[in-house]
């Protein structure tokens, strides 16, 4: 039997060392044993990270409810819920700029004493945004052509790019306020545009 | 989509979709030395699982002085390693270091027709296959090798020469008139 030369046994080895191999095990294994050790803290983890963020939460409060005003403005031309001055039918990504002014209906920033204060009027300023959506959901009419479907299609496929964007750039800075300002901002809005799609012709509209 | 910072972070923090994705983006190569280290499928799979809890353990020390595949193939190498001596694998190695030549001659007059450079592999001797497996196939120095497995780079390299030249001999096949694999060229085509 005759022997490789040197160089047939490195051709060899330079196959072997690009070959690709399936893992050892499954996924589902490895996850089994991270998760007994306490590796793995299920998806609460995730939610417990988030909130330790106290600035996550009040961006995400403070954008779903000017983001929401800004998408039913730019919906329908009706009374805001909020008589926001700063908010206009503008896309959602710019509107997340003015999460930082004061709303026209609560207390300018100098007139909270804490920050329990100023969190109490953000809570109460988001609850009456989500009342008042509600009921114009209900009882405004107004709009429901083919044409507004089109319209929300149009926009979600905007906001899909913007989410892209904006997850794109918080892989390299995922603690920045602003870019997490923005990426919330446009899951709200996506999350409004969705539902304004599947809701019946006759009810779309704030 | 690669493994990044910020899924560093989610998989300290526990998330197991963050988690997942480093291992599905790591364990091809990771599992593959554990493999090539190991001459039992089974135990390879066992100590898979190890390694990959010990880069989890230690994600909140990753620096990203280096690549992150860099770091943890290190573990993977160390954590193998040490799960051989553990049942006494190395304590025979590290007789095997000092000669092996029993080993090697006692198999030299048998005749291997081994499939693929992974079964010819399991032919050598333990010192001789982690030598071969850490410098040739991981690109390790002999120094490396001789930090990871406490021998002297001279020893290293003697493992490394024997190693060679067996795996030459068993792989011989590849190149006869009547094998199935033929290494011609650049061309190697691995048995199906």
């Amino acid at each position: 039997m005759s022997h490789l030369s040197e160089e047939q046994l490195d051709q060899i080895i330079a196959a072997e060392r690009s070959r690709e191999q399936a893992p050892l095990n499954e996924w589902r294994t490895v996850a089994a044993r991270a998760r007994e050790e306490g590796l793995i803290r299920d998806s609460q983890s995730s939610r417990r990270w988030a909130s330790s963020q106290p600035w996550l939460q009040s961006a995400a409060a403070v954008l779903l409810l000017v983001g929401g005003v800004a998408i039913g403005r730019a919906t329908i031309a009706l009374p805001s819920a909020v008589e926001d001055s700063t908010v206009s039918a503008t896309p959602p990504a710019m509107t997340a700029t003015s999460a930082n002014k004061p709303s026209g209906s609560a207390p300018s920033s100098a007139s909270f004493a804490s920050v329990d204060e100023a969190s109490a009027a953000l809570n109460q300023a988001v609850d009456a945004y989500q009342r008042a959506s509600e009921f114009l959901a209900v009882n405004n009419a107004s709009v429901g052509s083919g044409d507004s479907v089109a319209m929300y299609s149009a926009r979600a496929a905007a906001l899909d790019k913007i989410e892209n964007a904006t997850v794109s750039a918080l892989r390299t800075a995922p603690h920045d306020p602003v870019l997490n300002q923005y990426y919330l901002a446009t899951m709200g809005a996506r999350v409004a545009t969705q539902q304004m799609v599947a809701r019946p012709v006759g009810l779309r509209g704030f | 989509m690669p493994f990044d910072q910020l899924d560093l972070k989610r998989a300290i923090a526990g998330d197991e979709r963050a988690m997942q994705r480093l291992w599905s983006q790591h364990a091809p190569h990771i599992d593959a030395v554990v493999r090539r280290l190991c001459d039992d499928s089974e135990l390879a799979a066992d100590i898979s699982q190890e390694v990959w809890m010990q880069i989890f353990r230690a994600l909140p020390s990753y620096r990203g002085d280096s690549q992150f595949g860099t770091w943890a193939h290190r573990i993977a190498v160390n954590r193998t390693l040490n799960a051989l001596r553990k049942i006494r694998r190395i304590a025979k190695l590290e007789v095997d270091i000092e000669d092996d030549s029993a080993i090697t001659e006692q198999d030299s007059d048998r005749t291997f027709v081994a499939e693929s450079i992974e079964q010819a592999m399991t032919k050598l001797s333990p010192g001789a296959r982690t030598v071969f497996v850490l410098h040739d196939i991981e690109g390790y120095t002999h120094g490396e090798i001789g930090e990871e497995l406490g021998i002297t780079s001279g020893g290293s390299k003697s493992q490394l020469f024997k190693a060679r030249a067996k795996l030459k001999k068993l792989l011989a096949h590849l190149v006869d008139e009547s094998s199935t694999v033929a290494v011609k060229g650049k061309g190697y085509v691995a048995p199906v």
